[in-house]
């Protein structure tokens, strides 16, 4: 972060020297992107960006996130959340599952233990699944929540609420809320970036990354991690880059005129600047997907040259890079689609879960140790986990159903205290017991680290003013180091 | 423990923060979050004012109050604050003494967020004290707010005010507008001048930009007599492609789609049939209490058709997941959920009122109580969704048979209905019979007991009834301002579907009274208030502009005093420029190439997406599709609308989500809008095409091809000074081609496709003055 300014400068001069091509009002909107302006009145003919960057209610712990969502639901009791209890009662129902804690009715009450070792990491002894190899050795980093909960057991429900709080569509998502509250980093990448599976889209599809009643630059933008990485980035085969040059110049004079002509419609100026930065983001977006740039022992390490994580890998390296280049908010996909392309293991829990988890250990290590080495772990807020955990009883006889009633997450960096377990399942990991996390919870404490009283975080919407957490969710102190 | 939280949840949904938030808010956070919604669902059966009231109070213990609980019951203080040992109630969580609650111990978490609780102080924010009144009950006082706010008052009819400049006054709209910017010592801008007013008017209209031989009849006379002016008004309002874009108006407030949104995004076959009905409506100019009964009651009125029965489809717009609803209580809940939707839309389209946030308590800011909301339900409770053919009439043919989803009833036989505690279905309360909120009615509307051989309740049709009424000023108030708001960008009141305490309050209540009352005098038809509108000299005045091209600080600060009374142009001292919707971005664009195909009405049309964005959808795929053609150049509004895969161009430019009704769009502007015009092979082609038919008109003449070029996009006669830049352009490009060794015919195509291509992209054609 300490380049922004000098870049930030540079740029100016570079637009001075620019001349008529990208007008003046440009440049006003760059520097007041920049906070150089910011102080000023604003006279007309300026815009306020609805991503300049934005001071938070307090001294931030982390400045971007970076959110792995395990879309399916990965089981509590395979990978984190080991329970005995559960082996021990193998095939025979346990005390505290109800008929109601099923989700499909072909669920019924008779353990299934997990087909994974266990062992202690780290210093801090921490229990992981035999899946996790890599990711075993970064647990001191990691704050292990193992008390989450949340309100529906169906995915489509499920994924609104671990994204946007409410269980239905409509309403902006943390991702959304993150750049709304602190604005964009770069100039040249969209603020919030989501990466998919190579499976495709999960459920809900483009509703989950929505920005809900926000302004369209707080929506998630998709990008490939491969080809072109946004939609529109590249002009049709057809059309060169000269000829694209010449296109804009002529219309950047116009639309600068324009915008000079009628000084008190500021959106015309915004228009001005838009081009401006949609012609940067083509070069540096595409930069930043091409992963050609990075080092063969990154993209050993990130696990590039492995058939099966290759695809995460790509994705998480990308998220590295797009966070680097000042992008706000990253949220990568784990599964897509459904069924067993996702972490959704209805049929057969160890099959499922040794692909997945083959796909995304090293990746996931790799970002770790990555993030750390280069000293931006600490701004970065690592969260891990998906709209819901499994079922403790067996599915199918050896899957495990839909289960919101007590499952696990984890989070690294950004101002989280590493080498933890928090919470407690009871003792077939079945319903969070000890220091229950509710969604909200996890919202206020992600929205505390980037410097947000949530309670004061608002969106002014037909009359009333929304949070993300609604009037629910305590900040958790226990996880902040 | 699950259905607790999923009540907290519902409970919360609606809370306006501010009111919820006191002295302290983390404290009153937990007590909110954790502590009450434990003490309503298991202690207060026994240990309320309710209870008390039903005689059903045990041992004299009162939870539903802070007072109540210190004072505790028979045994004595059920809450010492700081004071384990003390507070009765945790020997009754731990059933260490008491075993609270009866049914069995709570989890050890709930017994821990008590224990955590009183140890710093059982911070309990409830004021009222035990029986005073009921804990839900109403904050704000009805009757007052009824004699009081303003959107519930009769419409007045107070004389238009008197103005000093009487020139300036074309007709009653601008002595309201006028007055307000006297008393502010601000005057109107000019009129806009004839090519402006025209594609102003054509836009706002049709949605369509004015045709070239429409521009050159403007550019024959020097200025757009009032004669002229009307005639081209009343011809845009007889157009049948009026309905195309008011239509779409209404499709928004309507959240329509032709899929179901959740899970698979199943396909809805014939949705369309209720777009075009809303069309259709719109251009017969149907007298609105019509259009509202048969949309809601369209199988309940004396002459039920197809017609009618489609209308209903009004009810069934909304998301669904019907594939995957799931069983037991949880349908039971999605049945609520679906209802809700109805009931929540058809509040916020027809009165702007946001009654959907009473499903789960007493509404915090509106008089609106959770007996209001179940009992506007219970007009809809006996209905279903179901799919029923259409009659042969409707039925072209080639068509296969297919069902139309209708929200009808299929008996008179009255579901009960009943209040449900927090929204949840585990708490039922009183039942309620059908009645419009109270706050809205001096007298109760009586509706009907269905005679024993009645197909339907008639109670769909009785409340369409009363929302039509002439007498219904607050339901008129809103369809003016929505009128209003489409042509002016802003509504008279700024949040067009909320008219309660919470929204907006109208910047000129009186012109807002006196438009509903022109719908009124007009049987409630729409199209004579349009005309009314734009032949004021409010909505012909210009947008702001300066010939000034070198800028200073300087210039730009001295521009902006003149502004600085009114910076968002809220007393309609000039024309706020627009940028073009959507949809009518894209039909402009394909009016100007030439390939717009007028065909109305029918199944959606899928034009091309590109297969890279179609794999990131889930099943009902977008077909992939090579090349466009007539068949997908059709106006927008025809566009197939897939919940889960919106076209890209449409939702770049902020065309609504339609999970909720959409009153406002958006006019967002982000580097996505501007990526996707300049690269969207869509645009790439259609400029192409545009270039084909300047060379074709112009015989080959770059010059008179570049003029006609600014025309037909910028709807106005070009300045010299654009003309020699665009001619400039057009030959500079020429040559580069030409060093490509290619034809000249082509080199000069090429060339004015790029220059087509810009105005495409170019402010003035996407905004319109």
């Amino acid at each position: 972060m300490s380049s922004k300014h000098s870049a930030a400068l540079d740029r100016r001069q570079l637009l001075q020297t620019a001349g008529g091509g990208f007008g003046a009002l440009a440049l006003r909107w760059l520097l007041e992107r920049d906070g150089l302006l910011a102080a000023e009145s604003s006279p007309p003919g300026t815009i306020s960006s609805p991503l300049a960057p934005r001071a938070p209610h307090f001294a931030p712990r982390a400045k971007s996130v970076i959110f792995l969502f395990m879309y399916g639901g990965p089981s509590q009791v395979d990978l984190w959340d080991p329970k005995p209890e559960l082996t021990r009662f193998d095939g025979k129902a346990i005390p505290v599952f109800k008929a109601e804690d099923a989700f499909n009715s072909s669920t019924k009450n008779v353990a299934l233990r997990t087909p994974f070792r266990f062992r202690k990491h780290g210093q801090a002894g921490i229990d992981v699944a035999e899946t996790f190899p890599e990711l075993a050795k970064c647990v001191d980093d990691l704050c292990v929540i193992r008390s989450v909960h949340c309100e529906s057991n169906n995915h489509a429900p499920a994924l609104f609420q671990m994204n946007s709080g409410f269980l239905q569509a409509g309403r902006p998502c943390l991702g959304s809320w993150a750049t709304y509250g602190l604005g964009s980093e770069s100039d040249n990448l969209p603020a919030f970036v989501v990466l998919l599976d190579h499976q495709g889209a999960p459920i809900n599809g483009a509703m989950n990354w929505s920005n809900g009643f926000m302004p369209a630059a707080y929506q998630g933008v998709t990008f490939r991690s491969s080809g072109e990485p946004i939609a529109y980035l590249k002009p049709p085969k057809n059309v060169s880059s000269s000829q694209q040059q010449a296109r804009l110049k002529l219309l950047q004079q116009w639309n600068t005129d324009y915008a000079l002509r009628h000084p008190t419609e500021s959106s015309l100026a915004a228009r001005v600047a838009s081009y401006e930065l949609a012609y940067r983001m083509q070069t540096d977006a595409a930069e930043c997907v091409n992963l050609d740039n990075e080092p063969e022992w990154i993209r050993e390490r990130y696990g590039l040259n492995n058939k099966v994580s290759q695809f995460f890998g790509r994705n998480v390296l990308m998220a590295r890079r797009l966070i680097e280049r000042g992008v706000r908010f990253v949220q990568v996909y784990s599964g897509g689609n459904e069924g067993p392309r996702a972490w959704d293991a209805h049929d057969d829990i160890k099959a499922n879960h040794e692909l997945h988890c083959a796909e995304t250990d090293r990746p996931i290590a790799a970002l770790l140790a990555d993030l750390k080495e280069r000293g931006m772990l600490d701004e970065t807020l690592v969260i891990w986990g998906g709209e819901f955990g499994r079922s403790p009883v067996a599915q199918a006889g050896k899957g495990r159903d839909h289960h919101p009633h007590g499952f696990t997450m984890w989070m690294a960096g950004g101002g989280i205290k590493g080498g933890q377990v928090y919470g407690a399942t009871d003792d077939f990991g079945c319903h969070a017991v000890e220091k229950r996390v509710s969604v909200p919870d996890l919202h206020a404490t992600v929205l505390h680290l980037l410097g947000f009283d949530h309670t004061r975080l608002t969106y002014r919407h037909s009359g009333r003013d929304y949070r993300l957490t609604d009037v629910a969710g305590q900040v958790i102190h226990d996880w902040i180091a | 423990m699950s259905t607790a939280r999923i009540c907290l949840l519902l409970i919360v949904s609606c809370l306006p923060l501010n009111l919820a938030v006191g002295a302290d808010p983390a404290a009153d956070m937990f007590f909110e979050q954790k502590i009450r919604p434990v003490l309503v669902e298991h202690c207060y059966s026994c240990h309320s004012t309710e209870a008390a009231a039903k005689k059903q109070l045990k041992s004299g213990l009162l939870v539903d109050s802070r007072e109540g609980l210190r004072r505790g019951g028979d045994s004595g203080p059920a809450v010492v604050p700081g004071d384990l040992d003390a507070s009765l109630l945790i020997a009754a969580l731990k059933h260490d003494s008491f075993k609270m609650p009866p049914s069995g111990k709570l989890p050890a978490s709930v017994i821990a967020d008590f224990e955590h609780w009183i140890k710093l102080g059982a911070h309990d924010p409830r004021e009222t004290p035990a029986g005073a009144k009921p804990v839900h009950g109403p904050s704000i006082d009805i009757d007052r707010a009824r004699r009081e706010h303003w959107a519930f008052q009769p419409l007045s009819s107070s004389p238009p005010p008197e103005v000093k400049n009487r020139a300036w006054v074309l007709n009653d709209i601008d002595r309201y507008i006028l007055a307000a910017m006297e008393a502010q010592g601000l005057t109107p801008a000019a009129s806009a001048d004839p090519f402006v007013l025209t594609r102003r008017a054509h836009f706002d209209l049709i949605g369509l930009p004015p045709s070239l031989a429409e521009i050159e009849r403007v550019g024959q006379t020097s200025a757009l007599d009032d004669a002229a002016y009307a005639a081209l008004l009343d011809r845009l309002l007889a157009s049948p492609h009026y309905g195309e874009r008011w239509g779409r108006h209404w499709l928004d407030l309507a959240r329509y789609a032709d899929s179901s949104g959740f899970h698979s995004d199943l396909d809805r076959p014939n949705a369309w049939r209720y777009r075009d009905y809303v069309i259709e409506s719109f251009n017969q100019d149907k007298p609105y209490p019509q259009f509202i009964a048969e949309q809601l009651a369209g199988d309940e009125l004396d002459k039920v058709n197809d017609q009618t029965r489609i209308a209903t489809g009004f009810g069934c717009n909304g998301p669904s997941n019907d594939d995957n609803a799931g069983t037991g209580k949880a349908k039971l809940k999605y049945r609520l959920d679906l209802l809700d939707d109805v009931v929540s839309t058809t509040s916020t389209v027809f009165l702007g009122l946001t009654i959907g946030c009473a499903r789960c308590h007493d509404h915090k800011i509106d008089p609106l109580t959770s007996v209001d909301y179940y009992s506007l339900l219970a007009i809809f409770d006996n209905t279903e969704r179901v799919g029923v053919s259409l009659t042969k009439a409707v039925k072209k043919s080639t068509e296969p048979p297919a069902a139309i989803q209708q929200l009808i009833e299929k008996s008179s036989q009255v579901r009960p209905t009943r209040v449900l505690r927090r929204g949840n279905i585990d708490f039922p309360g009183d039942e309620v019979g059908p009645a419009v909120p109270t706050v809205l009615v001096s007298r109760p509307v009586t509706f009907p007991t269905p005679s024993a051989d009645a197909s339907t309740t008639g109670r769909r049709r009785q409340f369409a009834e009363w929302l039509g009424s002439p007498d219904n000023a607050l339901v008129y108030r809103v369809l003016a301002n929505r009128v209003w708001q489409h042509h002016f960008g802003r509504g008279l009141v700024a949040t067009p579907s909320n008219f309660g305490l919470g929204g907006a309050k109208p910047t000129h209540p009186e012109l807002l009274d006196y438009l509903a009352g022109q719908i009124i005098a007009h049987g409630g038809r729409i199209k004579p208030l349009h005309k009314l509108i734009m032949t004021s000299s409010t909505y012909r005045q210009k947008a702001e502009s300066r010939k000034l091209k070198a800028e200073t600080d300087t210039q730009l600060s001295a521009f902006s005093s003149q502004h600085s009374t009114d910076p968002d142009n809220l007393l309609l001292t000039r024309f706020t420029p627009r940028r073009l919707e959507a949809e009518v971005l894209r039909d402009a664009v394909l009016s100007a190439s030439g390939n717009l195909n007028l065909r109305s009405g029918g199944p959606g049309i899928k034009p091309r997406i590109r297969n890279d964005l179609i794999t990131t959808s889930q099943r009902n795929k977008w077909p992939e599709l090579k090349q466009e053609g007539p068949n997908e150049w059709r106006r927008s509004v025809y566009i197939y609308v897939k919940r889960q895969l919106l076209m890209p161009l449409m939702e770049l430019f902020d065309a609504p989500t339609t999970t909720d009704s959409c009153p406002e769009r958006m006019s967002s502007v982000v580097p996505t809008q501007a990526l996707v015009l300049m690269n969207d092979e869509f645009i790439d082609d259609q400029a192409r095409y545009l270039a084909r038919r300047l060379l074709a008109d112009s015989r080959g003449d770059v010059r008179r091809a570049v003029e006609r070029a600014l025309q037909l996009t910028w709807g106005k006669r070009p300045s010299p000074e654009r003309i020699e830049q665009a001619v400039a352009f057009v030959n500079e490009r020429k040559q580069a081609y030409l060093v490509d060794k290619i034809s000249p015919d082509d080199a000069r195509h090429r060339a004015v496709t790029d220059l087509a291509h810009v105005l495409f992209n170019s402010s003035e054609f996407v905004y319109v003055e």
